[in-house]
Formats: structure tokens, sequence, C-alpha cells
């Protein structure tokens, strides 16, 4: 609990406040373009699957979703380069100094790390739906199905799995982050994995690759898009969110073990 | 050639200062990273309610000896206490342990004060302590500032305030005159001084001999990770001691210099006088037995060695 309130004091930093400034600004911005796109009559193949969900209850979280993937992308340079900072600043030795106990130390500091990734996706979110809404309003474009019981519970479903796909991806940051112990490091590892890899192994063993961590809790929020906007889990959503548990477990456990016997020399 | 250490004499020192428990005991502490020995079995002790001063040239190992004592990395072999509680368990002593190690580190965009905070919510320590170690290094007026527009000097006073901020019984201080000016050095000094008034115990890394000199009542002198000294300073300043004997006749030189040398001293010739290398309390033995043998005109001057010539000696080598 000391560790988390001391975290806390941090968000301070003018860097925390940017991260999350950025990602309500660039999600609610794309959100608007695709409503825009949609709205404006503009055609194609990559719009068709967006033009046909936008009148369902799941077109609100189809046009705010479009930033899911920047979404995830910052709030990972967030936990990632909040955590490795401590070993590039050196103000790591500091804390364990007056916390000497390794893992209360980073379990309160990852605590109070996913909680401001949390309050951050939750404003973007909701920043970015009601941006929509009011556009939609202001256009005369009928919101009721967004709205109603189906569209909310939609809406809040996407929710709950886009936190919990970001407290995957916070996870990740963090084991990176131990592993790595420098910014520039962490950051250009997490980012490389995250973008290219996943994706490269994909074309080449894509039976192998739904199976791997940042496609596996993509999965996740994926699963409230309709099927033709995915992506929807090919295992299915509760082997999905097992899976997902289980990286996260691993994650967290291997980050342990490595930051409990590490040397300290920064 | 530099002489090995012996860790029977260095336990002795400490064992000859009555009523001091050590506030740090090593045996045969060593920390390898690979096949570089950073500190190589280091036995030292150091009374508590000392300040203790830790020297030694720049890869001796004084660093990595305060970060094990830390517990910021793990010992390869050996052992220690730290007021009383075994290495191993940092978490028994550390909250009565301030530190400031190497270059103080802080988040450059937060407030000296919130930098401050952040410890002490860790710590646990009451948000009144921050004002409190503020005002005793004199930064309440610039508390409220980015610690990136702090000086050098401003940034070390913060960081020795880090260290008070558990009001400790060991404080561990690196290099703490870094950056300071002669004031802030000055103000430091009283400031350990009061600490040791306070019975709280000072183990102070610092490359300022003459510095050290001058504060510390212990000394643990560190090369290639070994103790080359353990104990009270005065002990080895007295040990480098000189006798400077001037007469104006040769033959009352060589009386003095012969008796000096049937007493197991080694006695130097030096432009028309002689510098004998030995406890300053011979003087008036020497004196005497200078006049019983008929040398009844000799001036004799004492000459005590700085920290800095010991601590050179004893890094060459040179036999006590």
């Amino acid at each position: 609990m000391r560790a988390f309130r001391s975290e806390l004091l941090k968000f301070r930093r003018w860097s925390v406040l940017a991260g999350s400034g950025v990602m309500i600004l660039a999600t609610a911005f794309i959100a608007y373009l695709t409503f825009h796109q949609i709205t404006s009559g503009a055609t194609g193949p990559e719009l068709t699957p967006l033009i046909q969900a936008f009148p369902t209850p799941q077109g609100l979280i189809t046009v705010v979703g479009q930033a899911r993937s920047l979404i995830i992308v910052i709030a990972l340079i967030m936990v990632t380069s909040n955590i490795a900072a401590e070993w590039s600043q050196g103000t790591l030795r500091n804390l364990l100094v007056r916390e000497p106990r390794r893992l209360r130390l980073l379990s309160g500091k990852m605590l109070a790390l996913l909680l401001g990734v949390s309050i951050s996706a939750t404003l973007t979110l909701a920043i970015s739906a009601a941006l929509i809404l009011a556009a939609a309003h202001a256009q005369g474009i009928s919101t009721a199905a967004w709205t109603s019981s189906e569209g909310m519970r939609t809406f809040l479903s996407f929710f709950g799995n886009e936190v919990l796909c970001l407290v995957g991806i916070s996870l990740l940051g963090m084991l990176i982050a131990v592993l790595t112990r420098s910014v520039g490091a962490a950051v250009g590892i997490a980012l490389a994995y995250v973008l290219v890899p996943e994706g490269v192994i994909a074309m080449v063993w894509q039976e192998g690759s739904r199976w791997f961590p940042v496609r596996v809790l993509n999965f996740l929020p994926g699963s409230t898009f309709p099927s033709t906007v995915g992506p929807t889990p090919p295992q299915g959503y509760p082997v999905a969110l097992l899976v997902a548990l289980l990286w996260m477990v691993g994650f967290v456990v291997v980050s342990a073990v490595v930051f409990r016997r590490q040397d300290i020399n920064a | 050639m530099t002489s090995s250490p012996d860790p029977s004499q260095t336990e002795l020192a400490a064992d000859n200062v009555p009523g001091r428990t050590p506030a740090i005991e090593t045996h045969g502490l060593s920390k390898h990273f690979g096949q570089r020995k950073a500190v190589d079995g280091l036995t030292m002790s150091i009374p508590a309610g000392t300040i203790a001063g830790f020297v030694g040239p720049n890869g001796a190992g004084k660093t990595t000896t305060i970060r094990l004592l830390l517990g910021l990395v793990r010992p390869s072999a050996g052992s220690a206490t730290i007021l009383g509680q075994l290495l191993t368990h940092p978490e028994r002593y550390l909250p009565c342990v301030g530190a400031l190690i190497e270059a103080p580190t802080f988040y450059p965009s937060l407030s000296g004060r919130t930098n401050l905070e952040v410890l002490a919510h860790l710590g646990d320590y009451p948000r009144s302590r921050v004002s409190q170690v503020l005002e005793l290094v004199e930064l309440s007026d610039r508390a409220k500032d980015p610690v990136r527009t702090y000086s050098q000097g401003m940034k070390q006073r913060l960081g020795v305030a880090m260290a008070l901020l558990p009001d400790p019984d060991l404080l561990i201080l690196d290099e703490p005159a870094n950056g300071l000016d002669p004031l802030g050095i000055i103000g430091m000094r009283d400031l350990l001084r009061r600490l040791r008034e306070q019975s709280k115990t000072v183990f102070l890394s610092s490359h300022l001999l003459g510095e050290l000199e001058q504060v510390t009542d212990w000394l643990v002198m560190l090369h290639q990770g070994k103790a080359l000294f353990s104990g009270p300073a005065r002990e080895l300043l007295d040990r480098r001691s000189e006798l400077v004997v001037e007469a104006e006749e040769a033959t009352q030189l060589d009386l003095v210099a012969r008796i000096a040398r049937e007493a197991g001293y080694t006695v130097t010739p030096d432009n028309g006088s002689l510098r004998i290398a030995c406890p300053l309390d011979f003087s008036s033995e020497l004196n005497r037995r200078a006049r019983e043998a008929g040398a009844t005109h000799i001036v004799i001057r004492t000459k005590e060695a700085s920290l800095e010539e010991r601590f050179l000696a004893l890094l060459k080598g040179e036999h006590e």
C-alpha cells in the first residue's frame, strides 16, 4: 500500500499527463475521422464492414475502437518507460533502500500504473464515445441502437475487455522493463514486439500465432465487435480469455523472480 | 606491491574499543561480477557512534560494498551484520539506515519536496519529516521548484536530506561533498559532527582525504576489494608519524641515530637532520636517552603524517 501511494505521487510528472493526453486526443481524432468517413458516404472494401456495423448496437464501439491499437501502444510506452526509468535514472536504489521488500515495491508500483492506465483508457473511451454521440446528434443521425440496453451492454463489454487487454499489455511492458533495465531498450523492444514479430509469424504460421500474447490479448476486446470487423478469437472467447490470463500470470511470475534476484547496479 | 590485509588484525582493532557495538561488521564479504572481484573477502568493523571514513582508489570496491550493505546487490560470499541484523534481511535494518549512493538521483520534473514525499510515503514517515530535513539542508525556499532546475550542490543537499529522512541510526554517505562549495563542505562537516553527538554512526566514503581527516574517528582503507586497514584513525596516523631531530654537530646526530635504531625504528638522514619513523610519544624517551649519551644540544620536532600520506604509503605496500 505504501509503494502504491508513493507511486501515485509520481503521476504529477508531465510525461504521465502527456501520455494520457495523447491517448485521449489521438483516439478521439481517429474515432471522429472514422465517423466522418462513414457518414460522408465514402466507400471502399475496408469501410464496408464498418458501414454495415454503424447502425447496429455495435456501431459506437466499432467507431471508437478504431484507435484500439494506438491505445495499446501508448499504454505500453507509458508503463514500460515508467518502470525502466527507475533503472535509467538510478532512482530504483532510493526506492529499494526505503522499501527493501522488492515484491511489495514492484506490486505497489504496478498497481498504481495499472490504475493510471485504466483511468486513461476510461477517459479516452468515454470522451471519444461522447464526441461521436454529440457528432451524430449534430448531424441528425439516430443513436437509438447505440444507447439501447444492448448497445450499452456491448459498450460495457468492450470497455471491460479493453481494460483487461491493457492490463495484460502493461504486464508485458513490466516484464520487458525488468529484463532490459533501460528506457530506450525497453520501449524499443516492447514496440518492436507488439508491432512486428507476431504479425510476421501470423503470416507464415497462422495456426500458432493465435496463441501469442499480443494477439490473444487483442482478441478479448475484438470479440465484442461484429465478426466482419474483429479480430474475433478463432479459438473462442473462453479459451482466449484463459490463455490471456495464463500469459499475464507468466509475465508476473517471471518479472517477480527476476526482480527479486536482480543486482541493482544502476 | 600492497600489503595484504590481516582479518584478525582488523577485527582486533574494532574489539579494542571498549563498550562499542559494531554498527557494521563484515566477515569475508565478497562480490564477484563474472571473473572480476569487486569486493574480495572484506572484513571490517565500524563501531557505533563514530564517523567512519571509507577510502580507496577508484575501482577499489567502495560503492559495491555500500550497495552490498544496502541490500542492492547480493554477496557472492561472506556475511555481515548491520545494526546487529543480518545482511540477508535488509528489511530489518534499512528502516534505521539513511543512504546517499554515488550521485544523488531524483525525478527531475518533480519538485524537491515531492521527490522526498515519494520516499516518505514509501518509508511511512510523516510529511512533517520532509519539511524538517528540507530545513536542515537549507532547501526550504526552493522545495517547490522542479529538481531539474537545481544546481549540483543543491541536488547534493537534497540527497543528504533524502538520506536523513528516516532519522537514521546509521548514515551511509558516498561522496557527500561532491559539488558542494566551501561553505557547503563546512556545513556538511558540522552536520556530521552533530550526528555523531547524537550517537549516530556515519559511514562516509570520500576522495577528499583532507576532509575525512578532519571528521573521522575510524577508518577503513580499501584496495582491490580488500581492507588494507580498519581501525581508529588516530592509530593509523600515529603509526606513520615522524620525529625530526636537528643538531649543529654531526656526532650528536650520530648518537641519536644509534639510539633510534637500537629502539627498532627506521632512521633517514635528511639535509643535516634525521627523520625517525616512530610513535610521537617516543620523543621524550629519545630526548632523555640522548642526554644520557651526551647529545645535549639537539632539537626534536614532531611531524604528523597526513591521511593522504598514510593512504599512499599503504597503497605502495609500505610495512608498518
